[in-house]
Order: structure tokens, then C-alpha cells, then sequence
């Protein structure tokens, strides 16, 4: 009885109809795997991306050290103070000098400002009744940039400001408006069975569905279109009659869609890796700047009574609470419905490319049957950002369980909490219609790719279903 | 016996009929030459054949049983179209195309140092298959359609694109191949071609078998009664009124002559051989392209 066993058993996987069909599927997937990591377009794309995130991500962080330390230049301002009052509020900083005088209207802005030749860039005039009016002048035969318009229009909002409150008369006024300066915030906090407090970050939580649901719209997207793309190459260069001569259109059309299933896998784990190791890269090199322009930070931190100590504190209790939001989401389960919801909307979107792909004979004519499958995804993608605001309401609920929208929208929700119930049915519901997806292309595919010349419609296509 | 048996098969797309209760019998070790005009269904019976389409109805039998998925390692197939992935090297092709059909990686390699030794085209193993010459191109996929040394090979149309020397060559190997053992089904147009290797044909026309046998049966079926004749000083022979007629062809040497129904050969040599210098007689069989033609136009 043993030995017959072990015979049927090692009979079935060395020799069998099925370990021969495994073979050919395996097969194909590895060589619709090699050929495309091994183009030179993967190679650029997986490599040039990561790169470009850290340069975007960047840039506003370079931009502002470019800024803060390289700006050396010295703006010269002659300050024609007809008021006689807010002429002393502006005071010299390292890239600014005034040079403040008590006019009248008999000194001519014009003249002053030729007169003074190379020794000033500009001339501001503050005019008698500014408390009223709330304004003043600056000119220049030179461009005045923004940042010095501000700089002077917030230090004259300022003093005004003072000097209005110091015309009530009333010495408690200034420290009462000062308490009166509310900005007020909601913790949001929630219970789990026990009763026991976690504090969540729902902005927090929005990102990182946002980031989630974009991500698998991106990929469905760009694979499909990669995955069609393969499938009229192959029609069109006609090796597709030779391979289905050798294995069924079914196994090319699955070998095909795992194969690059597998290829966008490897690319975005090859990207997470890489954006992990920039991330430390950059981390090192911003703390080593950080150390060599100290003494920079610490002179400006004079200019600013207390501006370090505010900073700092300020990035301490952002990293708390970012610690906190990331210690408040159960990972192992986003994670692993991600992949779940990842791979189910994958395969449906990846198999309709495939079927209709392969009704056309080329790239250029497939638009008509790539137009409504680009259309559902961004109705998805904009349900998602839609759903945002509220993840647990009826488009949220409704969005997250139709099949062909749910991948994207389900990612928005998923770090709320979603009833059990309705992850199962969604999910359900997903690979029960995945599944119908891969056999109506499969029939469409068999039938598409051995036809050639006329252009096919709709209606056409789905007639060969049947 | 037979290697191949198609009995009654029929075909239709959408409403359009390919294949109308079509037979087929390929002997073992046979080549065998599968005629017919552009959309007769030819193609149609090669996919059937080769699995890559199911028959409505009728059977296919190979070595006396049904066709199965798994005979289709059995079988090489160069289409008339030809296809090759263009920018995958030209061994890896070769290897994964060998593989497809169930040769294991080891042998399918071996094999292919083989064949590209043999076409000559080793130093263009590790080139991408786009960087070759058209008739380098048709020569890689001629190995991989018979690199798993397949019992049935089908071709269809396949000296088209080679060149007169490429072509001999490529008929060798055919012969070589039958000589192996391979059964060998032949689509063409080409009916010199057909002349020089078949043994056998099938002739489709809209759907239906309207001739079929030996390629020499058909062509004494086929005669008609014409012969020519070479008579002593370059002279012509005029026609006689009741033994035959002198049809106008463009025979450089000798006279060519219809015998007039009921006369026998003899009778028209013994009164030739009276008034004339008889040198030589021969009798002209039409060639097959003359009978492709002829049938496909009374089947029209």
C-alpha cells in the first residue's frame, strides 16, 4: 500500500500531463521575467526614480540652506521718515542697513536717491499719517525682491500694530492680547477592546492611505500598459502563432501577467531599498552639515532670542507624534491587505489589458479598449482622494467593495479601521471578479491574437467570449 | 501506415465556412504537399493540426489515436509568417523555443550548438536576432521549428525569403529529415517545389478536398494525350486530320501534338515513322502547376 502510494505520488510530479504543463508556465514566466528586467529602459527607470524622489524631496530643504547661508549680499535702505515716529523700528540686520532720517516733504525721494549714488539700493518713504493709511513706499531704479518687501512690510506691521495698542492707554492691553492668541487642537484618541487609550494620528493615517491607494494605481496602470504593450509586440512580429503551437494561449497569457507581475514586485523592492539607503545617505550628510554650519545657526539664533530652543522642541514633538501615529497602526495587517488587495486588483486590471491587447494589431489602435479601463481607474483613484475625508462613509463603504474600484479605494481606508465583514466581502468580491476577468480575456485572447488585419470593435471583441 | 488522420473536419468563423468536411492522410515518413489558393484553408487544417485551434467537428488521429495537447511536442511548425522575438539573442531564442517544446535545458542547448554549426551561424549566437540578415533570420527559425526533432514537421511556405543557394540547403535538410523518420506536411504555392520533394498531395479549394493523391497518379490522370515529336532535319510536322493536331506551344526543338480521341500512340508513330524521319517521341505530362491551375478554375 506504501510503495503504491509513493509510485502514484512520484508518477504524478516526475511525469505527469500537469508537472509538464507546470514546466511550460514556469518557463514563460521566466523568460517574459528576464526579458524585461534585462532591458535597458528597466534598468534606467528602476535606478533613475529613486533618485529623483530624493532630489524632489530635496530641493525645498536645499533651497532653504541655499538661502539662509549663502545669501551674503547687503541691502542699503534709506528710510525717509516724514511721520517722525516708526522710523527707529527698523533696525540692521546681517543683510540688511538702514540709514533712518526725520524728513519732511521738501526732501525729494528722487533727488535723495541720486544724490546718494552708489551708497544706497533703495529709498522708503513713510508717510505722516501712515497709522492710518497703513502704508508705505519703497523705490529703487533696481528690482526690490520679495523677501525684502515682506521683511519691511512685516517689521511696519509690527510697530503700527504696537503703536495702536499703546493709543488705548491701556498698560495691560498688550499681555492681554498676547493670552488671548489661541490655537486650539483635537486629540483624537481610541479605544481598543480592553478599554485601554491609543492615541491616533488621523492626517497621518490619510497620507499613508493616500500613499497607498496612488501607489497601486500607479502600478495597475503602468504594468498593464507594459503587459498589453507585450502582448501586441508579439502579434505583431507574428512569434505568437509559433509559441501557441507549443503551449496553450491560456499559459502564455498568465505566464505573461505573473512575469511582469514579478517584474514591477522586483522594481519596487529595488526601490524601497534604494529610497532606505538615500534616506540614511542623506540623513548622514544633513547632520554632517549641520555640525559644520553650527556656529552660523547659533549667531542667528542670537538675532532670535530663543529660536533654537523653539525649533528644536518644535521637530521633537513632530517626531513624537509621528512615533506615536506610526506605533498606532496595526502594520502586519495593512500590510499584508495591501498585498492582498494589490495583487487581486493587479490580476483583474492586467488581464483585461491582455485581452484587449491582443485584439488589436497595433500599439496606436489599442485606445478604444484601453479608454474605459483607464477611466475606471480614475474614477477610483478620485473616490480614494474623495474618500479621504471620510473614510467610513457611504462612497467610502460603497467604492471599497466594487470590485473594479476597491483596490485603490480600499488603500484610503485601510488604516482605519475596517469592519471585518465587509474587508471579506470586498476581497471576495475581488478575486471572484479578478478570476471571471482572466477567463473572459483568456477567450478573447486566444481568438485576438490570431486574427490580423480589420479593426476590431467593442462589440466585436466580446463576441468572441462566447 | 498512416501518421496522420483527419476524417471529415469542419471549421467555421462566424458564419464563414473554413474547412467542409475536409479529409486528410499523411503516410508515416511521407512528404506530403498541402495546395490551394490564398484563404482555401490551408492555414485553417495546419492550426487544427498543430492544436492551435479546435475543430468543430470531425477527428484528428496521429499514430492511429486521437491528437492530444501533450502530441503538440511532437510536432514543428514554421508558419508561413514568420516570428521571432527580435531583441533576445540568438541562442537564447533558439534554447527557449527548444524548451517550449519540452526539451530539457541541457540537450536543447547541445542541439542548438548543432544546428548553428551547421547553418553556419555560430559567431552570430550571442547577436540580437533583429541585427541579422533576413535570410539568417529564416535560417534560426528553421532550427527552431525542428530542434526538438519532431515525428510531424509542417511548413508552410517554406523557401519563400531564401535565396536559390539557401534554398537547395534548406532542401536538403528537409530530405535529410524525412530520412530520419519525420513525416513532413508541406503548405505551398510553389509548384516546382512540389514536383521536386512530394510524394503526395492534397488540393483545397473553398473549404473543400478537390484532388488528392500521388503527385505521379495525378498527372497521368491529368494528361492529354500530348506529345512531342522530333523528326529528322529540324523540320515541323504538319497536323493530320484524323490522327492529331499540332498545338502552337513554345517548344524550341520538335513539334508538339494532341492525338485525336480514340487514336492510339501507335497508330500516329507507325504513320509519322512513313512520312517523316522520326528522331524522338515523347510523351509531355502537364506539370502541376498546369493542374493546380485547371482545378482551381473548374472549382471555381
Amino acid at each position: 500500500m506504501h510503495n503504491w502510494l509513493r509510485f502514484a505520488v512520484n508518477h504524478f510530479f516526475s511525469n505527469s500531463f500537469f508537472c509538464y504543463k507546470m514546466n511550460k508556465l514556469k518557463l514563460i514566466i521566466q523568460h517574459e521575467y528576464m526579458t524585461m528586467v534585462g532591458k535597458k529602459s528597466f534598468i534606467i527607470m528602476t535606478l533613475l526614480i529613486p533618485f529623483l524622489i530624493l532630489i524632489v524631496g530635496c530641493i525645498p530643504v536645499l533651497l532653504a540652506y541655499i538661502n539662509s547661508s549663502a545669501d551674503t549680499s547687503v541691502t542699503r535702505i534709506a528710510v525717509i521718515d516724514e511721520s517722525g515716529n516708526y522710523g527707529s523700528a527698523f533696525k540692521d540686520t546681517p543683510n540688511y542697513r538702514f540709514m533712518v532720517m526725520q524728513g519732511d516733504k521738501a526732501v525729494n525721494a528722487r533727488e535723495f536717491y541720486k544724490n546718494a549714488g552708489e551708497s544706497i539700493d533703495a529709498v522708503m518713504v513713510i508717510p505722516a499719517n501712515v497709522l492710518d493709511d497703513q502704508q508705505a513706499t519703497i523705490y529703487s531704479e533696481n528690482t526690490i525682491d520679495q523677501g525684502t518687501i515682506s521683511m519691511l512690510t512685516n517689521c511696519l506691521s509690527d510697530t503700527l500694530a504696537r503703536a495702536k495698542i499703546a493709543s488705548f492707554n491701556d498698560p495691560d492691553l498688550e499681555s492681554k492680547i498676547e493670552q488671548s492668541q489661541v490655537s486650539a487642537q483635537v486629540k483624537s484618541i481610541k479605544w481598543n477592546e480592553e478599554g485601554d487609550e491609543q492615541e491616533q494620528s488621523a492626517q497621518f493615517a490619510s497620507v499613508l492611505g493616500m500613499i497607498l491607494s496612488f501607489l497601486t494605481y500607479t502600478f495597475v496602470l503602468s504594468y498593464g500598459a507594459m503587459i498589453m504593450n507585450s502582448v501586441v509586440e508579439e502579434k505583431t512580429n507574428r512569434i505568437v502563432e509559433v509559441i501557441v503551437s507549443s503551449c496553450r494561449p491560456m499559459e502564455l497569457m498568465m505566464g505573461k501577467i505573473i512575469g511582469v507581475g514579478l517584474v514591477g514586485l522586483t522594481q519596487f523592492a529595488i526601490w524601497v531599498v534604494l529610497l532606505g539607503i538615500g534616506y540614511l545617505v542623506l540623513g548622514l550628510v544633513a547632520g554632517g552639515a549641520m555640525a559644520v554650519s553650527n556656529p552660523e545657526a547659533i549667531t542667528a539664533g542670537m538675532n532670535l532670542p530663543g529660536g533654537t530652543d523653539m525649533a528644536s522642541g518644535m521637530v521633537d514633538s513632530t517626531m513624537s507624534e509621528v512615533m506615536t501615529a506610526l506605533a498606532s497602526i496595526n502594520w502586519l495587517s495593512l500590510l499584508g491587505n495591501f498585498v492582498i488587495y494589490f495583487i487581486g486588483g493587479y490580476l483583474l486590471y492586467a488581464s483585461l489589458f491582455a485581452g484587449f491587447g491582443s485584439a488589436v494589431d497595433q500599439a496606436s489602435d489599442s485606445s478604444q479598449f484601453t479608454m474605459p479601463i483607464i477611466l475606471i481607474m480614475f474614477i477610483a483613484l478620485y473616490a480614494g482622494i474623495a474618500c479621504i475625508e471620510n473614510p467610513s462613509g457611504p462612497m467610502a463603504v460603497w467604492c471599497s467593495i466594487i470590485p473594479f474600484t476597491s483596490p485603490v479605494v480600499m488603500m484610503v481606508r485601510l488604516p482605519f479601521d475596517v469592519p471585518w465583514w465587509q474587508l471579506l466581502l470586498s476581497i471576495v468580491l475581488l478575486y471572484a471578479t479578478a478570476f471571471a476577468c482572466i477567463w473572459i480575456s483568456a477567450r478573447i485572447y486566444r481568438t485576438g491574437i490570431l486574427l490580423y488585419g480589420k479593426k476590431r470593435t467593442f462589440k466585436e471583441v466580446l463576441k468572441w467570449v462566447k | 501506415m498512416n501518421f496522420i488522420d483527419v476524417n471529415s473536419v469542419v471549421k467555421q468563423y462566424d458564419g464563414h465556412m473554413a474547412l467542409d468536411h475536409v479529409d486528410l492522410h499523411v503516410p508515416q515518413g511521407c512528404i506530403y504537399g498541402l495546395l490551394g489558393p490564398n484563404g482555401a484553408g490551408k492555414t485553417s487544417l495546419i492550426r487544427i493540426i498543430n492544436r492551435i485551434t479546435r475543430a468543430d467537428s470531425g477527428t484528428v488521429m496521429i499514430n492511429g489515436r486521437p491528437l492530444e495537447d501533450k502530441d503538440i511536442t511532437n510536432i514543428g511548425y514554421l508558419p508561413e509568417e514568420r516570428g521571432l522575438y527580435k531583441k533576445i539573442k540568438v541562442a537564447d531564442e533558439i534554447v527557449y523555443l527548444a524548451r517550449l517544446k519540452g526539451m530539457p535545458k541541457q540537450l536543447a542547448v547541445a542541439e542548438m550548438e548543432k544546428w548553428l554549426t551547421r547553418f553556419d551561424l555560430t559567431e552570430w549566437r550571442n547577436r540580437k536576432v533583429e541585427e541579422l540578415s533576413k535570410g539568417m533570420q529564416q535560417k534560426v527559425q528553421f532550427i527552431t521549428t525542428v530542434i526538438h526533432r519532431p515525428q510531424l514537421l509542417i511548413f508552410d511556405e517554406p523557401f519563400s525569403g531564401f535565396d536559390p543557394v539557401n534554398a537547395e540547403q534548406l532542401k536538403r535538410e528537409i530530405m535529410q529529415l524525412r530520412n530520419e523518420g519525420s513525416t513532413i506536411l508541406f503548405s505551398t504555392h510553389n509548384m516546382a517545389s512540389v514536383e521536386e520533394i512530394c510524394e503526395k498531395i492534397t488540393l483545397i479549394n473553398h473549404a473543400h478536398v478537390v484532388l488528392e493523391g500521388n503527385v505521379a497518379d495525378i498527372k497521368q490522370q491529368h494528361k492529354k494525350n500530348l506529345f512531342v515529336v522530333n523528326v529528322a532535319g529540324d523540320k515541323q510536322v504538319a497536323p493530320h486530320e484524323n490522327l492529331f493536331d499540332v498545338v502552337p506551344s513554345d517548344q524550341h526543338q520538335g513539334t508538339l501534338i494532341k492525338l485525336c480521341p480514340g487514336v492510339s500512340l501507335h497508330d500516329a508513330i507507325a504513320w509519322l515513322n512513313e512520312n517523316y524521319t522520326l528522331t524522338g517521341i515523347n510523351e509531355q505530362l502537364p506539370s502541376m502547376n498546369e493542374i493546380f491551375i485547371e482545378t482551381v478554375q473548374k472549382n471555381a
